[in-house]
């Protein structure tokens, strides 16, 4: 199992270099720099832990979750870069997911403060696992909100950026539910927690490296009509589809 | 015990949304004469075909159930109500299959612009959603109580349809035509 998972980091560590050396080969560093700052952070901590834990465990266990925190912030960074990409040419729909975002974490930091305040047996530092699992929550409700954005007004989104989400979206599922399962079955699942963390990370990598491969703009859209026309658009359907309510909500119930 | 649930629903939520979001067919120019074509041919089929006020009597005349019942043995009784009943979900079916094309109208074109009033939208999509549980619960009425068992629901779908069919063409013109409005160029004249 420790072979494994050492092949598993090793392979990630290469795939980040692949990609990072693509990025700068093909010059879309620039263009999605917070994910690849991101990307960088996280090549230079994990071997940065690497070395740590080859060396000393206790230098391992000290900086573990600190750099992952740094890494999860990074993170939050890359979903406000989706969200500005996606909805490029949708300033409402991004100024909604960075609502849904910034609501979305600041519960968690509100809940996290009133814990660190009223409850004086409540520390930090013994539950990086659940703050780290209730920052992912987070992460997954703003792409959540993204991908049902897109959806629902059927946004046409580039090879890019569907590569980011879905990679991401992988990473932060996988996150969530091992770390669920790590602070409700306990030590037991610390195992599978050790296995299932850089498994998903190297599939988002690998998914990460095939659509980010060569640079693709996002796809061209119509040229937006008059603001009249929303309006107008959104009035009338309102304005009938209250009707139909009415009419529906006055039927007997016979 | 809630926590773990909740937690554990937000991460499948999440993986099963990637995998439809990954298999996602990329969406069609909005606009396109084939789209239009599509719409208008949807819309003249409900119009012309479903929703006139004598073709919807006729479906769920309450004369001919009394005839059927008067004069025809029972199995022919039972035989004229399942096809009644046949026909009415098939026709509640036309309704909601009309309020999603508008609500796949007005998405697509909402879309393409780049302010959106999200109060309003969201008002819309919980309307939309009002009214296929509406369509749908009449749906459940048909079908567990027959043509017949509801003829008040039967008009009031049917006056729902003919307004579903005017703003699906209102959206159409958005569609098509700047600058010309439909509520005044006759579009009223194919209500039913």
């Amino acid at each position: 199992m420790e072979i494994l998972s050492q092949v598993v980091v090793y392979t990630a560590l290469l795939i980040e270099v692949v990609i990072l050396v693509r990025s700068i080969r093909c010059k879309t560093f620039a263009k999605y720099s917070i994910f690849y700052t991101y990307l960088l952070t996280v090549w230079v901590t994990s071997l940065f832990l690497l070395i740590a834990y080859t060396a000393t465990r206790s230098l391992y266990a000290l900086f573990y979750w600190r750099l992952q925190f740094v890494t999860l912030a990074l993170g939050c960074g890359v979903i406000v870069e989706i969200s500005r990409h996606v909805f490029a040419r949708h300033v409402s729909l991004d100024r909604f997911a960075r609502w849904v975002a910034i609501v979305t974490f600041g519960a968690i930091f509100l809940v996290f403060a009133i814990h660190v305040a009223f409850l004086p047996h409540w520390k930090p530092v013994a539950n990086p696992a659940e703050l780290e699992r209730n920052l992912r929550i987070a992460q997954a409700i703003a792409l959540l909100t993204i991908v049902f954005l897109t959806g629902y007004y059927r946004i046409e989104i580039g090879k890019n950026m569907k590569g980011l989400i879905l990679g991401f979206g992988v990473y932060v599922g996988a996150s969530i539910i091992s770390l669920t399962l790590r602070l409700f079955i306990g030590i037991w699942f610390s195992p599978v927690w050790k296995i299932i963390g850089p498994f998903s990370y190297t599939a988002a990598l690998l998914i990460w490296m095939v659509a980010l491969w060569s640079y693709e703009p996002a796809p061209a859209s119509p040229p937006e009509p008059m603001e009249v026309d929303y309006r107008r658009l959104a009035g009338r359907t309102r304005q009938a589809l209250g009707s139909i309510q009415e009419q529906l909500d006055r039927t007997p119930d016979r | 015990m809630i926590q773990l649930v909740l937690s554990l629903l937000v991460g499948l939520v999440l993986v099963v949304s990637l995998y439809f979001f990954a298999r996602r067919a990329k969406p069609s120019a909005e606009g396109s004469a084939q789209q239009l074509r599509k719409a208008k041919q949807t819309l003249d089929s409900l119009q012309f075909g479903l929703l006139p006020n004598d073709l919807v009597e006729r479906i769920f005349a309450r004369e001919d159930l009394e005839y059927v019942f008067s004069s025809a043995p029972p199995d022919v009784q039972a035989l004229f109500l399942t096809d009644r009943k046949n026909i009415a979900l098939g026709w509640v079916r036309r309704v909601r299959a009309a309020v999603l094309e508008l609500m796949r109208f007005h998405r697509g074109h909402a879309r393409l612009h780049a302010r959106l009033s999200f109060s309003t939208e969201i008002r819309l999509a919980l309307n939309f959603a009002g009214l296929l549980t509406a369509c749908h619960l009449l749906q459940i009425a048909f079908y567990l109580r027959g043509p017949y068992a509801a003829p008040g629901m039967v008009r009031t779908a049917a006056a729902a349809a003919g307004r579903v069919c005017l703003i699906s063409e209102n959206s159409l013109a958005f569609l098509s035509v700047k600058g010309v409005d439909p509520l005044e160029s006759g579009a009223a004249r194919h209500r039913a």
